[in-house]
């Protein structure tokens, strides 16, 4: 330390330290600014879904609270608890299948030789290039065959169509990355080629699987064309359901807003998970 | 405890041929080493014993059994991969117990066998850590322990010292030795490091391009090399190799007559001289079989290394610490014929003189 300081020095520090202080107070209001622009929205859905209907329309901040949507969405003709059940059960059944098939997929074009092997996952995910519109033709009239049309079930074979080629890339992409001596060590301690999987590859890859599976769940949850086309009645999901808010009366805006309240909700929640999946997978791997 | 046999083993890919057609044995017991520069396919003749390689032809044989077709896990091996191949969601004692869950041992089973041979290696306090909290010579000792606690017919062992630093991985080798010769367990050690090669070995298989190139005892493959290969990869440094040819009766090195040899071959045939560095000794240049100029002169702490200019050769000789000598300088060698090789220059064989 000196005792001497240099004011020219000096006055260069400070206006330094002013630069920077500004920068920040830039960056932060920026972050504000786009932090409200996308809030702003859901939170004027969540205000609509507790607004009395003579309301809803209007530009009002001060309201009385009202749970009358919420029952009214759980009644005739809403009814948002099968629908709410029917998005429960396609986007679970949809999760339950794809990820083990696409996880097994993705390890076997990771690590096995087959001809053809480097071409078969370009062209699962170039199926993926074709517009829905056109795949849902066949869908439909194979379905209305097999007399499944209005059923979860054929809900949830069209969401695997698209789930199960992404969620295999986001897998193999986890798999690439991951050191094959490990499982090669499992198969010599004893472990079969499924075993080593399982109890080594699978652990360690928990999370690119689950990424993969909360990806899965927010496209399966929002799904909303093959839902229109493939349902009516029985198998209507959420997404679906909010169309039938709009009539010859006109559109039921606190109706929508309440259904909207429960597409969201699932979504807050798996925001959380997301990102703490998302550093886990970026701070794990393989010891080397 | 096995004896291990490649009968007319080969690995291509296509045209490539990773492993030539041939044949070797290991005893039951014997601590192997293969040796060789990278791609030389001693990895992949391992891999094949280990069955993460499928051979293209031949048979492989453990103890009594054709094991050729076998899964990994029935062939009764243990490995320890490169990059120690540890499971990082698991404890160290996990990682040691793997094997045993895997057969079905009980818990309090695996407990005592794990801490059994981690007492042995040294890792009985760090059990409830995981490998990323390990230093590699820790982790090496994980693989290391994870592989004994069964008791394999046959230890493979891939570079296992390759990421451990210089000081390391002379203990490590040490320790190696030493577990192998208490446990007498039948081993396969694959490694590009001629030391390691040395000092471990009760025999090396030396191997470049997929060729075996020679099997023998560390003594039998440093005294007596088979070819110009071998003679120039097994040795640090390594073997000085001269052009030679007998002219007039007298055999002509680099240029000059050496009188003190006798002469090897008939006249006007391609010959190479080999000698190793230490074999030379410096005289002056009256009293010398060769004459060349000093081209670079080093202190290695135990020895010193001169660099000598011989017509168009270039040679090195190992001399006492306390030799002093100035580039540029003249100066003579002599040469013991008991220590002098001769490769044939066609056929880079040696030429068996006895």
């Amino acid at each position: 330390m000196t005792a001497y300081v240099n004011p020219g020095l000096s006055s260069l520090k400070i206006d330094g330290r002013r630069r920077r202080r500004n920068g920040r107070s830039l960056r932060n209001a920026a972050i504000v600014f786009i932090t409200v622009l996308w809030v702003l929205p859901v939170l004027w859905i969540m205000a609509t879904a507790f607004k009395p209907p003579s309301e809803a329309a209007g530009l009002a901040l001060w309201f009385k609270p009202t749970l009358s949507n919420l029952f009214a969405s759980f009644g005739v003709p809403y009814l948002l608890g099968s629908r709410l059940l029917n998005s429960i059960l396609v986007t679970a059944g949809t999760l339950a299948i794809a990820i083990p098939v696409s996880t097994a997929a993705a390890y076997a074009f990771s690590r096995f030789r087959f001809p053809g092997g480097s071409a078969a996952p370009l062209v699962l995910l170039a199926t993926q290039f074709l517009p829905p519109v056109i795949i849902v033709i066949p869908l439909f009239v194979v379905f209305r065959n097999l007399g499944m049309l209005d059923t979860r079930l054929a809900l949830v074979i069209a969401n695997l169509s698209f789930v199960v080629p992404y969620a295999t890339w986001m897998i193999k992409g986890f798999f690439d990355g991951l050191p094959v001596d490990m499982e090669e060590a499992a198969q010599i301690d004893g472990a079969s080629r499924l075993m080593a999987l399982w109890s080594v590859v699978v652990p360690v890859a928990v999370p690119g699987i689950a990424t993969a599976a909360i990806f899965s769940f927010v496209v399966s949850w929002n799904e909303f064309f093959y839902a229109l086309v493939l349902t009516r009645d029985h198998a209507v999901t959420l997404p679906v359901a909010l169309m039938s808010a709009r009539s010859e009366q006109g559109d039921a805006w606190e109706i929508m807003a309440t259904m909207g309240l429960f597409i969201i909700a699932p979504m807050l929640v798996i925001s959380r998970f997301v990102q703490r999946y998302f550093v886990a997978g970026l701070v794990s791997g393989a010891v080397r | 405890m096995a004896a291990v046999r490649l009968v007319s083993v080969e690995k291509r890919w296509g045209d490539v041929v990773g492993v030539a057609r041939q044949s070797l044995e290991i005893a039951d017991g014997e601590f192997m080493v293969f040796l060789g520069p990278s791609g030389c396919g001693k990895t992949t003749t391992m891999r094949m014993v280990a069955g993460l390689e499928e051979p293209s032809g031949g048979e492989i044989w453990i103890g009594d059994r054709d094991v050729t077709d076998a899964l990994p896990k029935d062939r009764d091996v243990a490995m320890v991969f490169q990059n120690y191949g540890l499971y990082p969601h698991l404890t160290v004692g996990d990682n040691i117990g793997y094997p045993l869950r895997i057969r079905g041992h009980s818990r309090s089973e695996r407990k005592t066998q794990v801490l059994e041979v981690a007492r042995k290696v040294e890792l009985e306090h760090l059990l409830e850590r995981r490998p990323r909290d390990l230093s590699g010579g820790q982790r090496q000792r994980v693989a290391l322990a994870r592989a004994i606690v069964r008791r394999p017919q046959v230890f493979l062992m891939d570079e296992p010292l390759s990421n451990l630093d210089a000081k390391l991985r002379v203990s490590m080798r040490a320790e190696i030795r030493r577990l192998q010769a208490e446990l007498r367990i039948t081993t396969i050690y694959v490694t590009h490091d001629q030391i390691e090669a040395m000092t471990l070995a009760d025999r090396i298989v030396v191997m470049k391009g997929g060729v075996i190139q020679q099997v023998g005892t560390p003594a039998e493959v440093y005294g007596r090399p088979a070819n110009l290969f071998v003679a120039g990869f097994v040795g640090s440094p390594p073997m000085n190799l001269m052009p030679a040819v007998v002219q007039e009766g007298r055999l002509r090195v680099a240029g000059q007559s050496v009188g003190a040899v006798p002469v090897p071959a008939a006249e006007g045939v391609d010959l190479v001289l080999g000698i190793r560095p230490e074999d030379l000794v410096i005289v002056p240049p009256d009293e010398a079989d060769l004459r060349g100029q000093v081209y670079m002169f080093e202190l290695t702490g135990d020895a010193v290394l001169v660099t000598i200019d011989v017509g168009t050769s270039r040679i090195c000789v190992r001399g006492d610490r306390h030799l002093r000598h100035g580039i540029g300088d003249a100066i003579g060698l002599r040469l013991d014929p008991q220590h002098c090789h001769f490769f044939d220059g066609q056929t880079q064989k040696r030429l068996q003189l006895d």
